[in-house]
């Protein structure tokens, strides 16, 4: 090895080697070791016993007339299931459609109003989980101090109790509400970045504010909201602060990340059943890698990635 | 196809006014380009014309009608960018066939076919913007801007970003399709030669205001005042306050303006030592210094006879010169004449 090679390397690995430790102490260690105990039994006292697929078996038993050869077990099937309504419908209403919407309202508003109007959804960003997450307890509160009762009382009507009769639909609201002012930033910057010769091109050319809207601006958002959904679909499919704030471990609202927090670190409620936990965990680091991938070869994203974007004119 | 009128045009944003009092019409099927440096209010103009900005008063008239209210897209105009703006997302077919949307048109298709054979793009109607030259997207821009047949052709810049042989086909290019379709079009550039070679007449705007109005030649030989004078030519006009020990002209002169290309060398004529010499390709500018101050000389030869330190004599016709007042307003029909005295 020349010493201009020698020097090369370890300018690469000075360059490369902090991000790469973060990787390998953040990510892959970790994985490694939730992949060793999912299948292990260990539980409280932190040590292994034996190596085992018992964990798997609290998830799913064999059925030899399934399709696959196995069935899934009922809290498991409700966890599955409750993940995927969760995710789907906080992506789709809110942290895409809802921070579009945002988005080309408050860029097509005056400058100063357009700007209070973002600022003030990026509020409980700004605020502490758990401060966000006790403002909702107080929102959905079910007798009459609570925000919503005060507001259907006045219109004369009953009062609800949204953590008991429509948990998924509370916690949809209380993760949309957070979670759409990510979309909305990226999404106004994209606008913003149109061209304005675009726009009066377009006027000139005949076109309307709808149409403006659907043929300047949608296509020029394509790519900001492929990233957008693959990167909030996957932060849905592990994020589980909010739901436990607000619902804690409520069976109603019981997704999967949910199941593996309350199996393992969640105090005094059934915690310490670390196998079982990294079991579950496991399922959903699978499910997490599946779903970028699909989502990524669905969105098209290595066309985002590999080719520069911007056309210079 | 429309005549267009500007009547008392004014434009005036928070800190300062664009445009101050513009009054010009334009006929019908006229070629007007409106000339002037960055920041002069051309731009503007173009702006107001195609309904991008509302003016702050005046009026804009299509064919004696009162347009200040019409939206943009009911003021059937064209406009080319520098930028071109094409949309990036559609081919350069649909970018063609974008205002036809708009439009009741039965024949859209046919029509698209008919301006891509206009501006000599047919065979790149399945690209994208990115995959054509610069050249290339000016072309589509511009079938874009006339296939809605539009009442007004509005060019902002069109050539600026071309590089320099293009920019001469182009021109030519643009002028046969503006003559083709015979429509009334306003070209707005900071290129006095895009500006001369192209328009029918060239309107010259300075900080907001008409400097002139006229033919190419009329800005060239008669400009109306010296920011017109310094603006067009190229090397610029030679403005010196005058000597009256060596000049006799009217009392109320304040500056002579001497084109380079008047000065010639001559038997009799004031002295002059040249200073510096510039190859140009087809010419040489030299700056000499004279009697009169140092001038700015064209010597008509790709050889440079003379070299700096180098001592000839120079004259000029008194009708070649131009005189302006302490405004900055050209005395008309009148003259200097160099003295006895400049010549010792």
């Amino acid at each position: 090895m020349t010493p201009s090679n020698t020097r090369q390397a370890t300018n690469a690995l000075l360059f490369l080697g902090p991000a790469c430790l973060f990787l390998v102490c953040l990510l892959l260690i970790p994985i490694i070791v939730d992949l060793v105990v999912a299948f292990t039994d260990m539980s409280q006292t932190v040590r292994v016993g034996e190596f085992t697929t018992d964990q798997f078996g609290k998830l799913v038993k064999a059925n030899p007339e399934a399709l696959l050869g196995f069935e899934l077990r009922g809290s498991f099937y409700r966890a599955l299931s409750l993940s995927a309504v969760y995710v789907v419908c906080t992506l789709a209403i809110f942290n895409v459609t809802f921070a579009l919407i945002l988005a080309l309202t408050t860029t097509a508003l005056p400058d100063w109003l357009g700007g209070l109007y973002r600022a003030i959804w990026l509020m409980p960003r700004m605020a502490p989980s758990v401060v966000y997450g006790l403002l909702w307890l107080w929102v959905v509160d079910p007798t009459d101090r609570g925000l919503l009762n005060q507001i259907l009382l006045a219109f004369g009507l009953d009062p609800i109790n949204m953590k008991l009769d429509a948990p998924v639909t509370l916690i949809v609201f209380a993760n949309g509400f957070i979670g759409a002012s990510l979309g909305m930033l990226i999404l106004t910057s994209s606008i913003r970045s149109i061209p304005q010769h675009l726009f009066y091109a377009a006027r000139a050319d005949g076109a309307g504010s709808l149409s403006i809207t659907r043929h300047i601006v949608l296509p020029a958002l394509r790519w900001p909201l492929s990233y957008i959904t693959v990167f909030q679909s996957l932060s849905l499919l592990v994020s589980f602060e909010y739901i436990f704030l607000i619902m804690g471990p409520a069976r109603s609202t019981m997704t999967m990340s949910m199941l593996a927090y309350t199996k393992t670190l969640a105090p005094g409620i059934g915690s310490g059943q670390y196998a079982y936990g990294a079991a579950i965990t496991l399922i959903l680091i699978g499910i997490g890698m599946v779903s970028a991938l699909l989502l990524y070869r669905l969105t098209n994203m290595k066309r985002l990635l590999t080719r520069p974007r911007i056309e210079v004119q | 196809m429309a005549e267009v009128e500007l009547r008392n045009l004014r434009k005036d944003w928070d800190t300062a006014t664009a445009v101050d009092d513009v009054s010009i019409k334009i006929e019908n099927g006229e070629f007007l380009a409106i000339l002037g440096p960055s920041g002069c209010g051309k731009s503007t103009t173009l702006f107001m014309l195609a309904g991008v900005y509302l003016p702050t008063s005046g009026d804009i008239m299509f064919d004696g009608a009162r347009v200040n209210d019409v939206e943009a897209r009911l003021r059937n105009v064209g406009i080319v960018f520098q930028s071109y703006a094409l949309y990036p997302n559609m081919s350069v077919l649909q970018n063609i066939l974008f205002p036809t949307r708009f439009q009741k048109t039965d024949d859209a298709q046919a029509r698209a076919h008919e301006m891509a054979e206009l501006v000599q793009i047919t065979d790149l109607l399945g690209r994208r913007p990115s995959e054509l030259s610069g050249g290339q997207q000016q072309r589509v821009a511009l079938a874009r801007a006339l296939i809605k047949r539009p009442n007004l052709l509005l060019l902002d810049e069109p050539l600026s970003n071309l590089d320099a042989t293009l920019r001469l086909s182009m021109r030519a290019e643009i002028r046969r399709i503006t003559r083709e379709l015979g429509v009334t079009t306003i070209l707005v550039t900071h290129d006095q030669l895009e500006a001369t070679t192209m328009a029918d007449r060239v309107m010259c705007m300075n900080k907001g205001r008409i400097e002139q109005v006229g033919s190419a030649a009329d800005l060239y030989l008669r400009p109306d005042t010296l920011f017109v004078a310094g603006f067009i030519g190229s090397p610029p006009i030679n403005l010196i306050p005058p000597d009256r020990d060596v000049l006799s002209l009217p009392d109320r002169c304040h500056t002579l303006g001497l084109r380079p290309e008047a000065l010639r060398v001559s038997e009799v004529g004031m002295p002059a030592t040249v200073l510096s010499v510039e190859p140009m390709g087809r010419e040489a500018m030299m700056t000499v210094d004279t009697p009169l101050g140092d001038l700015r000389f064209i010597e008509a030869t790709a050889q440079p006879k003379y070299r700096p330190r180098d001592l000839l004599r120079l004259t000029f016709d008194n009708a070649d010169t131009i005189l302006f007042d302490a405004k900055g307003q050209r005395i008309p029909e009148a003259h200097a004449t160099l003295k006895e005295t400049a010549y010792a």
